[in-house]
Order: C-alpha cells, then structure tokens, then sequence
C-alpha cells in the first residue's frame, strides 16, 4: 500500500516539473480573464474601438470637411503634369542644408524610401516583388524622364516633393505617411543621394 | 527498304513545307535570332515598374500588359519606334499612338533612347514567349490547404466518434451499477465502508487533493490579466513576416505614428494601396487575401480604380496588446524619447507570420526595464536641460532616478 502512495507521490511532483511551454511557444486564440473588465476596457471610446453612433462603426473620424488641423500647410499643387511642372520652378526647400536636418532625413528615407530605393539610392531596395525591381538610381544621369524632362540626377526640389506628395508610376502617395517638414527633409537627403558618385 | 525511306523523307518535307507560309506570315518571328535572356534582363530592369506580362486589361499596372498580341495589333517598326520615344510618336499624330495615349489617362511612357533597336527586338521576343506563369504554385499550395481542411473535419468525426462510444460505455455502467445496487446495497453505502476501512489512504489523497487546488488556484489567479501568447484569427491573413521579414519594410512605414502618438496606429488601408494597388496576388493565398484589401476601399482590380462613391468598410483587426485602461503608455516617448526597438516589446515581429503578444505586459515588467533602462543625455529629447545634464553627466542614470517608477506617471 506504502508503495502505491509513494508513487502517486512521485507521479505528482515530477507532473508539476514540466513546463508546457518550454517546447516551442504555445500561443492562445483567447487572451487571458479579467478580474474586473472595466478596468482593462475603457468605457470611453478609444481610438480603435467600435462605435455603435456611427454608421460604419469606426471611432476614428475623418476630419470635418473645411477644417484643417493646427498647424496644416497646404499644398497648392493638383495631381497632374502641369502642376508637377510649377512645383519644380516654384518650390524652394525651406530647410537648411545642416548637418543635423539631412541627418533626419536619412533616418526618415530609411523608414519611408529604402524598401524600394535602396538606402544608397540606388533602386535596389529590398522589396523583391517584379513591380517595384526597376526603380531608377537617383544618381542616373543618362535617362531622360518623361514627365521632368530630366534624368533622376537633375530633378528639382519640387519634382521630388511633388513625387512624394503625390506618388509616381507605381509610387503611392506619401503626403498621410510623413509631414510637410519630414518632406522636405527626405527631400535634402535625397539631394545627396542625387549627387553620389557611382 | 530504299522506298520506304525515301517516302518518309518525301512526308517530312511536305510536312515542313506546309509549315513554311506560317513562319513566313507571322509578322515578326523572335525565336529566332534574339537573345531573349537579354530580352528578359532589359525587360526586368526597365519595363517592370509600369508594365506586366499578361491580358491587355487584366495584367494592366500603369500601362496595359503585354502578351504575344501585340504583335497582331502593331507592327515592328511601330513598337520599336514607340519604346524609343513615345512622346515624338505621339506628336508626330500616328493615330495608333494617340488612341493608347488617350486610353491611360495620358499618362507618357518613359523613353529609352538608350535602347537599340536590337535591344528592343530582344524585349519584344521575351515578349512574345513569356516564361511559364506562375499560378501554378499558387493553386497546388490552395490545394493543400483544402487537404488541410478536409483531414481537420476527419479528425473532428474520429473524435466524435471516440466520445459517441465513451459515451456509450458510461451509459451500460451505469444500468450495470444501478441492477447491482438494487440486489446488494446503494454506491453511496459501498463507498462510505471502503472509506473507513482504507482511511490512511484517503486522508493522503484528500490532503494531495487540497495541494493540488492550491497550486491551481494560484497559478489560474497570477493568470489574471496577463495575455501572453494571445495570438486571435485576423480578418486578413497578413504575415509581418513577408513585409516587415522577407521585403524589409520598416515598422514605421506602416506604424508611422508609433514616432509621434500614443498609439502605434494601425495603418489605414490607404497604406496598404500604397503597394497593393499594384501588387494583387501574394505568395500564400494568392489573390483572396488581398482582394480583401479592395473590398474595404473599393478598388476595382480590372480598371486598377478607385471606384466612385462606394461605401468604405472598415477592417476590423483584432486587438492583441491591450494595457489595462488604469495604465497609461505612449509609444513616442518610448520610440523617439527612449529609443527603443519596437522588437525589444513585441519580439521578433518580422518573423512571425501571425502576430501574438511576446511579453507578459504585467507593471513588474515594465518597472524592471525601468530600473534597467540607462539613458541616453545626447538624446535630443533632454536638450533645454543643460545644467541638469551638466550635472548628472557622469551618473549612469536609470530611467528610474529620472521618475521612471513613480505612480503618477502611468496611473492617473
């Protein structure tokens, strides 16, 4: 009988030894109890919660037609050739060609352009996918783009803001991703990419 | 013998002269004399980024796809001309050019002036013999997954199966148990004397029986609130580990306000267009998972356009990492202030194809990397405290001597 108790006994404290997750991680499809849920969900709206007083349940509004937000520049330029065009006589970039500000801005071009530009802008980004494997190098100087009648090499300040703002070919717009001045500072870097020597 | 072969010889010739008036008819014949190596080169170098090889308008990016066709509608000369320098054909008001101008919004086809005309005849003959497509890979791995399917609804039968006869087995103990108690006496009785006459064992069992509650009280209770390891079905199978992993984006591309909010935002399906508009079949799932991407922003694949007036549907992710509303935390401060890597809280995201919370997210977690965190003065968040800075140089300050552990900081 002693034995019967012994092994159960050792049954019991090897059982509590093994740790189920140490082989491989487990994950749950559920997450884990709440003692009191109102204090884990705000009763408030938060940004991404459901909202029932909105047809298309969304808390997350966008901004009421004719309000702009605090500290909004606008861009005065459409979506078209014309306006590509002006941009490159009329911009000018208003940020100081510091150490500091093109410093930035190749922290922003690493975020926001390298994927497919290459972080030396050499069109070789990381994104493998046939649509994005023929991004010109922004030092190219022999071929002439159609719509700046320039190579990559001489675009103006405006041409790449426009591009930025706007999107180009298969480039989408990137005006809700980064802010006028982050613009402009990815703008200074891409100056110096532009003037790599390769 | 001799007859025999000369009649076949006589059958061959005939065979390949009859063949001859449709070499010679075809327009333009690449496969001979190209190098469509070359051809594929130049096409991937130059041609991708607006064109795709495919129907007309089902393979359209920014120009239409192109398949051997092209050669039926225009001529040789013509298309060399045309990927030369499309702008002067256009000016030159050939009425070919001008249509296909019209028909894509006007927009100009980089020229190539670059390009000999051999370099052209050798895209054109990549061309006209595309290389295999391939979909096929996409529909044997759609194929597995409806194998996987089918043995997850055979595994369900079996286990159904397993329960349907345990079931049956309780029931016949049952009516045994109840035809035996009705000769001798009832369970109840029966248990009450092999209780007495065994009570050493049953105080040990009962006392391992309270531990064992214990130790699964306590652990169920340090449950509370924790969600590690969550990992939900999401409305879109999107892998972290193909974008942020294999294509190398950056997490702020998507997150880009994890650098200046409280929230890391979850990337408006605009962002998704930003790529998607032009890539419509992924790796895995091919078109289905991205199509979902269109249902919610109404984008029409075939017209690659947005269409007018449809009503936007929002997808509706599932949240993972949830703090408690009693806690307060604001990603920029940790992002930009603390410089952290989204990585050392998440893990390794870019490895995961389905996303689940790494870290426990409990407040001895937080408060541990609080004490251990060192800051960084030449962070350009401390400048304007300059004599602080003077005077703390030389410390090794924690996030912890700076107010990282008081309670008013995440709690109010």
């Amino acid at each position: 009988m002693i034995r019967v108790i012994l092994i159960i006994f050792v049954c019991f404290v090897f059982s509590s030894c093994g740790d189920s997750a140490s082989d491989g991680i487990k994950t749950s499809d559920k997450p884990g109890y709440e003692y009191m849920p109102d204090m884990y969900r705000s009763h408030a709206y938060e940004t991404y919660t459901m909202n029932p007083n909105f047809s298309d349940s969304m808390t997350a509004r966008k901004p009421v037609k004719g309000t702009i937000p605090r500290g909004f520049i606008p861009f005065e330029y459409e979506n078209t050739l014309d306006d590509f065009k002006r941009a490159a006589l009329e911009l000018k970039n208003p940020y100081e060609r510091s150490e500091k500000n093109i410093e930035q801005g190749k922290q922003l071009y690493g975020m926001f352009c390298a994927h497919c530009h290459g972080q030396n802008g050499d069109g070789k980004g990381s994104i493998t996918h046939p649509v994005y494997s023929a991004i010109p190098a922004y030092y190219d100087d022999v071929m002439i783009r159609p719509r700046s009648q320039t190579t990559m090499k001489y675009l103006e300040d405006g041409h790449l803001y426009h591009a930025i703002y706007y999107g180009y070919n298969a480039m989408g717009p990137h005006y809700n991703l980064v802010s006028d001045e982050e613009r402009w500072k990815i703008v200074l870097y891409v100056n110096e990419l532009q003037n790599t020597e390769k | 013998m001799s007859i025999m072969f000369s009649k076949t010889i006589l059958y061959f010739a005939f065979f390949f002269l009859t063949l001859v008036p449709y070499f010679s008819n075809a327009q333009v014949d690449y496969l001979i004399g190209h190098d469509i190596k070359k051809g594929e080169e130049l096409y991937k170098a130059n041609c991708t980024s607006c064109h795709k090889l495919g129907d007309e308008k089902k393979a359209r990016l920014i120009g239409p796809g192109l398949n051997p066709e092209i050669f039926e509608e225009y001529t040789e000369e013509w298309l060399i001309s045309w990927i030369k320098n499309s702008s002067a054909l256009i000016e030159s008001g050939d009425e070919q050019a001008i249509a296909i101008f019209e028909e894509y919004n006007q927009s100009v086809m980089t020229a190539f002036p670059t390009f000999s005309d051999d370099d052209v005849r050798d895209i054109l003959a990549y061309i006209e013999n595309p290389p295999v497509e391939e979909v096929s890979i996409v529909e044997v791995l759609d194929v597995e997954d409806v194998q996987k399917e089918s043995i997850n609804t055979q595994s369900l039968l079996l286990i159904a199966l397993v329960l349907f006869s345990i079931l049956g087995f309780l029931v016949f103990i049952k009516n045994s148990l109840k035809k035996a108690s009705k000769i001798e006496e009832t369970i109840f009785q029966g248990f009450k004397k092999w209780v007495l006459s065994n009570l050493v064992i049953v105080i040990i069992i009962a006392h391992l029986g309270v531990l064992c509650l214990i130790v699964l009280g306590w652990q169920s209770l340090s449950k509370i609130g924790i969600s590690q390891n969550y990992q939900p079905a999401q409305p879109i199978e999107f892998s972290h580990k193909v974008h942020a992993g294999q294509q190398g984006i950056d997490c702020n591309y998507c997150h880009s306000s994890a650098r200046k909010s409280k929230h890391s935002g979850i990337p408006s399906a605009n962002v998704c267009m930003n790529c998607h508009a032009n890539i419509v079949e992924g790796p895995k799932h091919g078109t289905k998972e991205i199509a979902k991407i269109y249902k919610a922003v109404g984008y029409d694949v075939d017209t690659r356009s947005y269409i007018e007036g449809y009503e936007e549907q929002p997808i509706k992710w599932v949240r993972i990492h949830n703090l408690p509303d009693l806690a307060y935390f604001n990603h920029s401060q940790h992002v930009v202030a603390g410089g952290l890597e989204c990585q050392e809280c998440h893990g390794a995201i870019e490895e995961m194809d389905e996303v689940y919370q790494k870290e426990k997210l409990t407040m001895g977690w937080c408060i541990n990397c609080h004490r251990d965190s060192k800051i960084d003065l030449d962070n350009p968040y401390y400048h304007g405290y300059n004599d602080w800075i003077e005077k703390h140089k030389k410390a090794d300050l924690t996030v912890e001597n700076i107010g990282g552990l008081e309670c008013g900081k995440c709690h109010y």
